[in-house]
Parts: structure tokens; sequence; C-alpha cells
């Protein structure tokens, strides 16, 4: 497996996709929506909201798993509840959509577009072409969720703090999320895409079988993420480790099952 | 090098579901030649390339071996020496140059022997000046050469060719096959070119094969296959302006098998070759003023039409059994 060789498979699909506004619009532009429009409509709403709805909002969250809220007013429960909790979903959302598309497009959408299959006769390997995919899908999807990261935490410190009292966010288990569950969940969906990608003949069927098979599924595990971090940092960080292993055996699968005939016989 | 098998194929049999694609093909390529496979559309002209490069397995065959390893159990000892141009596309939102140094990283190429190489042979190719354009706004023609410099790029030994020619202008046309074959002879480098332009690769190649009913029912250099497939002994005689030549003083000849008109000209099948020099004195005795007579060999492209023809009636009559 030679570095280079993956690095520039990666490079070249990353600039092709930021070539196309196709691609990169709604990988943009919907995860801005989710990190800048709902907690800033939250923490905004907050001020005008009485002390009995926002506990009707958290009433079905066990908060007393969470030690650094007691002694808040109401309106600081849920302004910490909210943006240390349950926006935490958002930040698997993007980067699941974001290498869903990426992924799709450079894989089924080269097939569709006649691409691919020049690189299949190049000395390029098997595991170099499917590492270099899943590299390419998989870093602008982590980057792009890290500096969504920086964006949210600014909008937190600026507007939540006021309601908890003190500066509080990012917690422990936020740099477990961004650093170990986003890049392991991003890889794990990308090589999800990559097999599916490798056996359907368009961009149309492998974003379809992706959006209504793949995507349900990875949503369902992700909708558990809130319970999880209410786990505490250690037993949240173990799950990114388990998740990563997991990413280790289906990248073994994937290059062990590809095969170049099944490519390019699937646009004959 | 010269002189091994770059190519050695027996027996290569390969369907697509039902349909048969190739049925059992046989053929033998040396090093430094240059072969051309001819064929109509859907013969299995781009099948059997994909097999050669390790893309398609074969369903069954004694020997498939290119640059003396076993395909596709050796493809990837091949596959670093071998460059192939098909009916692919580029990346469209890339430069020409971008292409090209890409493909040349795939191959493992230090970035600035890329670049280098690439600047080569797009100035060879005349697309010097648009190296850092799009290749989205080229034409087909401009793509085509950029398609086959990216087979060329990390100077392989040996080149798939499927069809090179197909956009490019007869001038374009022309400087590829001679730079196909000084390639051939002065750098070493073997081509395996599929193609339907006969009188290209009549003059380019060093041996041609005939697919057919999925099998090579012809090869040997071009005149060979030629001979082979229009065995026929002729003499073309060119009457000058406003003359008229005598055609049946002329199949009165000794020898002379049988006389035809064509275009203008007499074309004269005899039985042997060695009676051409007397025939020839003897037509230039008779009365009409003539511009030339020689030896009337067959081309590429009339044994292949005669062939395809043949073909097509055993086919016919096949049915119709």
């Amino acid at each position: 497996m030679k570095a280079n060789v993956i690095r520039a498979i990666a490079a070249k699909d990353l600039r092709e996709s930021a070539g196309s506004s196709q691609v990169l619009a709604p990988v943009i532009i919907v995860p801005l929506v989710f990190v800048v429009l709902y907690p800033v409509g939250l923490l905004v709403g907050l001020r005008y909201m009485s002390s009995a709805d926002v506990r009707a909002f958290f009433e079905k969250i066990p908060v007393d798993l969470v030690p650094a809220i007691s002694g808040l007013s109401t309106q600081g429960k849920a302004a910490y509840v909210a943006t240390a909790f349950l926006f935490s979903a958002f930040f698997l959302i993007i980067p699941t959509m974001m290498a869903t598309i990426l992924a799709a497009n450079s894989f089924a959408g080269e097939k569709e577009r006649h691409t691919l299959e020049g690189m299949l006769y190049t000395p390029v390997s098997d595991t170099e072409l499917v590492v270099g995919k899943i590299l390419s899908a998989v870093v602008p999807s982590v980057a792009f969720s890290w500096v969504c990261f920086v964006i949210y935490t600014i909008i937190v410190n600026v507007l939540a703090n006021p309601f908890v009292g003190r500066q509080f966010f990012p917690t422990p288990n936020w740099w477990v999320l961004m650093l170990l569950v986003v890049p392991t969940v991003s890889v794990f969906v990308t090589a999800c895409v990559v097999w599916v990608s490798a056996r359907v003949a368009t961009y149309q069927s492998a974003n379809s079988i992706a959006g209504f098979v793949v995507l349900p599924i990875v949503l369902l595990v992700l909708g558990q993420v809130n319970g999880l971090m209410l786990l505490g940092p250690a037993l949240f960080a173990v799950v990114g480790v388990v998740l990563g292993a997991l990413d280790v055996l289906l990248m073994r699968w994937i290059v062990k099952t590809f095969d170049r005939e099944r490519v390019v016989s699937s646009f004959l | 090098m010269n002189g091994e098998a770059a190519i050695e194929v027996v027996g290569l049999a390969r369907s697509f579901g039902e349909t048969p694609a190739l049925t059992s093909v046989d053929l033998v390529l040396e090093s430094g030649g240059v072969f051309g496979l001819l064929g109509p559309n859907g013969a299995g002209k781009t099948t059997t390339v994909r097999v050669l490069t390790g893309v398609l397995r074969p369903d069954s065959a004694q020997t498939v071996r290119v640059l003396g390893y076993d395909v596709p159990g050796d493809i990837e000892h091949i596959r670093p020496s071998v460059g192939v141009q098909t009916d692919t596309a580029l990346y469209e939102r890339l430069t020409a140059l971008d292409n090209l140094t890409f493909f040349g990283a795939l191959y493992g190429m230090p970035k600035a022997d890329a670049l280098r190489r690439a600047g080569e042979l797009l100035t060879r190719f005349g697309l010097a000046d648009r190296a850092a354009e799009k290749v989205g706004t080229y034409s087909k023609g401009m793509r085509q050469k950029v398609l086959i410099a990216r087979a060329l790029i990390a100077n392989p030994d040996l080149v798939f060719l499927d069809e090179p020619t197909a956009g490019l202008d007869p001038e374009a046309a022309h400087e590829l096959m001679t730079y196909v074959r000084d390639l051939s002879r002065e750098r070493g480098k073997t081509f395996f070119i599929t193609s339907h332009r006969l009188e290209e690769m009549e003059s380019v190649c060093t041996k041609v094969g005939v697919l057919a009913d999925g099998r090579v029912v012809a090869q040997g250099s071009p005149t060979q296959v030629a001979r082979e497939i229009v065995p026929e002994i002729r003499v073309r005689v060119a009457p000058a302006p406003g003359a008229q030549l005598d055609l049946e003083a002329l199949g009165a000849l000794a020898g002379v098998v049988r006389v035809r008109q064509d275009d203008g000209s007499a074309i004269i099948e005899v039985l042997a070759r060695d009676a051409i020099p007397t025939l020839v004195r003897q037509i230039a005795a008779m009365p009409a003023d003539l511009l030339a007579v020689a030896e009337e060999p067959p081309t590429l492209e009339e044994a292949y039409l005669r062939l395809m023809s043949t073909n097509e009636k055993h086919a016919e009559e096949v049915d119709a059994a």
C-alpha cells in the first residue's frame, strides 16, 4: 500500500468535488442550518419561554445523571442539556450526510462518468483504491464537522453561558465526540456507501440505496448518541474505539470482496 | 526483448450471460511489434483488450500470457509496464495536465517526472497551449489525444489502444500512427491496437489479426493476411487518357484467367506470378498507349471485406440449414 498513491486519489477527488456546486451546495448549507439556526433559535427562545414550558422540554431527559447542572436555573438546565447533549446528534448527522454524498459521487459517480475504468488498468491496488476513495470522503467530512464545531462552540459560549453562569463548553464528552466518534462514524458510513457504489451503476442509485437503506440504519444508531454521552466520556470513548475496530474490519472486507470485473461489468 | 512474445493467447473464451463474445481466440504478438486487431463492431475486440489487461476474467483459456506473466494470476506484475486507452472518459473538471499527472501518480511516478512527461506528451499531441484548461472545454479529438497521452504517461513497454483514431481528423490520425511506428521501431515499444481504419492498420502494423465469430480467423503481416484471403495474382493495366484497351485481346493472352474493368483500367488475373514478365512485354506491344502496367497486390481492406462477406454468407447458410 503506497501512501502517495492513496494521497493522489483522495486529492484528485477533493479537487473534483470542490469544482462541483451540485455536490457541494447541500453538504455546506444543511449543516450550517443545523449548527447555527437551531442552537441560536433555541437559546434566544429560552429568554422568552416560561419556566413551565422549559421544564416540559427536558422532563424526559434523566438530568439527575448530569451533576453539572444541579443548582442551575430551569433556563440554565435547558441551555446546558440542549447544547451539551441534544445537539450532539447533529454533529454525527453532518459527517454522515457529507460522507454519503461525497462517497457516492467519488465512486458511483466515477463509474457513471466512465472515469473509473481508466484507473482499473493502472498498477493501483484494490486497497489503495478503496482507502483513497474512503479518505476522499472522510477527510472533508471530518474537517467540515470540525469547522461546524468551532462555529457551534462560539455560539454556545456567547448565548448559553449567560444562562449557565459559567464557561462550560466544550465538555469532555464533546472532545471524544469530535476527535474519536465523528471520524469513526465517517469512515463507517463512507465504507458502506463505497460498498454499495461498487455494486450499482449510477450515482443516483448509490445515493438512493445509501439514503434509503444505509442512512436510516446509521441514523437509528446515531439517535442513541445522547444516551451514550450520559454514560460519561470514558464509556463514550469505548464506543468510539469499538466503532474504529468495526471500521477496520469493514474496510478489510470491502477490499477483499472488491472485484474489478464487477465494477467494469456493471456498465457494460 | 525483441523476438520474444509480448502477448500469447491460446483458446481464450469469454461470454456475457448466454452471449458468447470470444469463443476461442489464439494470437501471438512479438515484443516491439505493432499488432492490429480488426473486426466489425461487437466482434469482441474491446473484450479481448479487457481480458488481456486483467479487468475481465476469461471463462476458459489454455494460455493468456502478457509480458511473460499469466493473466489474470500475475496481473500485478504486468500493470506497471502496461498503458491502456479504451473508450473511457477523462476528469472533465480537471485540466489536461492534472489528468495526466494524476495517472502518473497512480503509476508511482514522482510528481516532477510526471509533470515533465505530461508536458512532453501534450506538446507532442499539439495541446501544450491548452494544457492548463479544463478537459470539459476540449473537443472530442482533443480528449482522444489526452486519453492516448494518458496511456503513454508512464512510458509503458506495452500499450493497448482501443480505436485510437476515432474522433481524430485525418492529419492527427496520421501523426499518431507515425508516432506509434516510431515508438515501436526506435524504442522497442509494443502496441496492441484495435481499429476499423484498415488503411492505417496496414501502414503501421507489423502484424494484424481479424476477429470474427469470437475467433481470430486470420493473422500475420498485413501482406500475408491479404494474400492469404485474396490469393489471386493480378496485374493492373492503366491506359493513357483517350486510349482504348482491347479486353478481348488481353483475355486471350497466355496465362490469363480472366479480365475485368476497374475505374478505366483493366485488371488481369493470371495463373502464376512468373507469367507476369512475358505478359507485360505482350501488353506493351499492343497498340493502345499505356500509363502503367503493374502487379496489383491485394489490400488489407479488400481482404477484410472479402472475409466478412464470406463469413456472412457462411452464417446465412448455417441459419438456413
